[in-house]
């Protein structure tokens, strides 16, 4: 497989995860050992129902929580175990957020540079350049001095990721980053992101509860189980990359729909009776 | 996708100008308008599109391809070389005050269309809109300054001849924003309440004489009290004693408010950013928050021997905790994807601190502020009940023990005119010290 993705780094492995909550005293399981293998360069996209416990698996990777057993590794490092239950937030892995996380208060430009200067790899004025540099390469020229809050919900998104890139992570993390956005700006997006993928290859873990978006996108779609979470299918994407939208419309794309269409109703029906709650 | 925009359709130069930085905002009719003046042009890779010093006469935006825009080097721009991609907008210094010929070379990098506005009929268009006009003016005069960085001296922008915007220094900016608001019915809903408001205080007390009413100040008794050069009990705009009160009491607030907004805000971020101090602190803080001011007093002369002292330390009591509490509210309320974010952009708890943290509380901050300025003001009448010499809560006071109900209202009157002023100009510091929110407001409309 990793003649698909000709990457050599970003090999993320999630080997008997559990995840169990314990708010008052009644334990709820969120994630139930579950076991992925994500390859270096790969898109993988993670579908499930609002709710179903998806973001807990990010938040593992991210380091945002800890874990309650199980192991997850990077590039045979390992990240969190049942010795060190919570993972180290770090600029090998960045996460981009579902609401956006752009600090409104920095220029597009500032926050581009956040990374790299705050780490003290690059001073002010390499930074700066650097920014500039991949910013028209995304296509963001022009918006450098803008405040986030000045510009469009798309742009907002291309920035991020921009400010992810600049520290040349080795997975980018998306909590359905597109969740808010309109589809036809999201389907421009999407085509955005897969632009900047067959750019610098890098790993992404991407969650969604879009099909569509994630067959359009994935190499695999791991569809999960709804609380506890868990892969209940893993659906190998077998259309070739690169991709663009006359996809949408092929007689594959429309199979692979079909095919998975019932495994994750299922779940959506089993979390709309669970009445989680969203999350 | 990125599909090509037919040229010359209509649909597609709006969908192009909307992109671009000075018609983001505008209105569909206006940019129609706009897009109906425009004309498309191509030019294939290596073209040059105009070299400086050729006469200014036609604005590009960019549809397509990319082109290479080279300041001459007597501009003084801080970054010369700009490439531009859709949504670009350059060939506009035809826009500048005392300014006909190009500043720059701009070439075509790769096979590029560009929308061409006739400069004159641009301008002459905006001014037919004053408003939404305005506003894409004050873009463009946005854009110039911050997206070519150019010396001020330079980016002063032609003034539309409509009611509208010259070089936007902030100060022309706020000269514009009030003649908005003289335009608008809010002076004038102001001015009838106030008449509301004053003309019952006349009816009631004077014409009226309304039970309970008829043993206050009248309005006209008042009036003339204030703007006689002789008053009956010795104070009105003419006398010196007046501006002497006004002067002590904006001193002692002053000193109140800004050391309530050191001690404040810090204390405020400490209880917000560490949990554990926040443990031991908060209980202490909160019990001794509800406790008013003039209960305070008779500790205050016990713990200072200085009157002076004791009034400020009074005034400042009431808008630390407001101050205080607030920041901490702030801290509270970041969202935490931000803290997340940085944590995974590898800064460190100082830079979270810094970068993340103190920006992030920042509006609640100039709440807190705000409603630290008044809060003083309101601790001082109080707190100058302590002091046997000036101020405007002394006057106040020593008025009632001496009947004097006139001068009660002049020092009331003026205490609330003075606190609205230092509430304003704290709201100026935070729009001041907040453009990013300033901004975001503005394009939701607020």
């Amino acid at each position: 497989m990793n003649m698909r993705h000709p990457s050599t780094r970003g090999q993320i492995s999630i080997q008997d995860v559990v995840k169990v909550y314990d708010p008052e005293g009644a334990a709820v399981m969120a994630v139930d050992h579950c076991s992925l293998d994500i390859d270096a360069g790969e898109i993988c996209m993670i579908v499930g129902p609002s709710g179903c416990g998806k973001t807990t698996l990010l938040n593992a990777i991210a380091g945002f929580h800890e874990i309650t057993s199980g192991r997850i590794t990077m590039d045979g490092e390992v990240l969190c175990s049942n010795e060190k239950p919570k993972s180290t937030p770090g600029p090998d892995r960045i996460v981009v957020f579902q609401n956006g996380a752009l600090f409104p208060w920095k220029s597009n430009l500032e926050n581009v540079i956040f990374g790299p200067v705050m780490q003290g790899k690059l001073g002010r004025r390499e930074a700066i350049e650097k920014g500039r540099a991949m910013m028209a390469d995304a296509g963001l020229s022009g918006v450098e001095h803008n405040y986030p809050g000045e510009v469009s919900s798309g742009m907002r998104r291309r920035v991020e990721i921009v400010r992810a890139l600049m520290n040349d992570p080795k997975a980018l993390l998306l909590d359905e980053p597109y969740r808010a956005l309109d589809s036809l700006t999201k389907s421009v997006m999407h085509e955005a992101l897969l632009e900047i993928y067959y750019k610098n290859k890098v790993t992404i873990f991407f969650i969604t509860h879009d099909l569509e978006e994630a067959i359009f996108l994935g190499h695999r779609v791991a569809i999960m189980t709804t609380r506890p979470c868990k892969p209940k299918k893993v659906l190998d994407v077998d259309i070739p990359h690169p991709r663009d939208y006359s996809v949408l419309t092929s007689k594959r794309f429309r199979e692979l729909i079909e095919e998975t269409n019932d495994a994750v109703h299922e779940e959506a029906l089993k979390a709309f009776q669970a009445g989680e709650k969203e999350g | 996708m990125a599909a090509a925009i037919p040229v010359g359709a209509a649909d597609g130069a709006v969908a192009a100008l909307r992109e671009s930085t000075p018609f983001g905002d505008a209105p569909p009719g206006l940019l129609a308008r706009v897009a109906a003046i425009a004309r498309a042009a191509r030019y294939p890779a290596g073209a040059r599109i105009y070299s400086a010093g050729d006469d200014a006469d036609d604005i590009f935006v960019v549809v397509s391809g990319r082109v290479d825009h080279v300041f001459t080097p007597e501009v003084g721009a801080r970054e010369p070389l700009k490439r531009m991609t859709r949504g670009g907008v350059f060939g506009w210094a035809g826009l500048l005050l005392g300014q006909t010929k190009r500043l720059a070379t701009v070439t075509a990098a790769e096979p590029t269309e560009v929308l061409r506005l006739d400069t004159e009929a641009l301008v002459a268009l905006l001014e037919s809109e004053p408003l939404d006009g305005g506003r894409v003016m004050e873009r463009f005069v946005g854009m110039i300054q911050r997206e070519f960085t150019l010396p001020a001296m330079l980016s002063q922008v032609r003034r539309l001849s409509g009611p509208l915007t010259e070089e936007m220094s902030s100060l022309s900016l706020t000269m514009y924003r009030l003649s908005l608001w003289l335009k608008s019915p809010r002076p004038y809903l102001m001015v009838i309440g106030f008449a509301l408001f004053l003309g019952f205080w006349y009816l009631a007390v004077e014409v009226w004489k309304l039970p309970r009413f008829r043993e206050m100040p009248g309005f006209t008794s008042v009036v003339k009290e204030w703007v006689s050069p002789n008053p009956t009990y010795g104070l009105s705009l003419y006398t010196e004693e007046y501006y002497q009160h006004i002067i002590v009491s904006i001193w002692r607030v002053t000193k109140a408010f800004l050391l309530a907004t050191v001690l404040g805000v810090t204390f405020g971020l400490l209880l917000g950013w560490s949990r554990k101090f926040k443990e031991y602190v908060f209980p202490v803080f909160e019990m001794l928050r509800p406790i008013p001011i003039l209960a305070w007093v008779p500790l205050a002369i016990v713990m200072f021997i200085a009157t002076e002292s004791a009034v400020v330390y009074l005034a400042f009591l009431a808008s630390f905790f407001a101050t205080a509490l607030n920041t901490m509210l702030g801290v509270e309320s970041i969202d935490e994807s931000y803290i997340r974010a940085a944590d995974c952009l590898g800064a460190n708890r100082r830079q979270v601190f810094r970068h993340v943290i103190i920006p992030g509380a920042m509006p609640f901050i100039f709440t807190g502020l705000q409603i630290s300025v008044g809060v003083s003001w309101f601790s001082l009448v109080a707190a100058e009940m302590v002091s046997g010499q000036y101020g405007l809560g002394y006057v106040i006071n020593t008025s009632y023990m001496m009947v004097r109900y006139p001068t009660i209202i002049i020092g009331m009157v003026t205490l609330g005119i003075v606190g609205y002023i230092t509430s304003a100009l704290v709201r100026v510091a935070g729009d001041y010290l907040m453009e990013w929110r300033v901004r975001e407001l503005a394009l939701s409309e607020r």
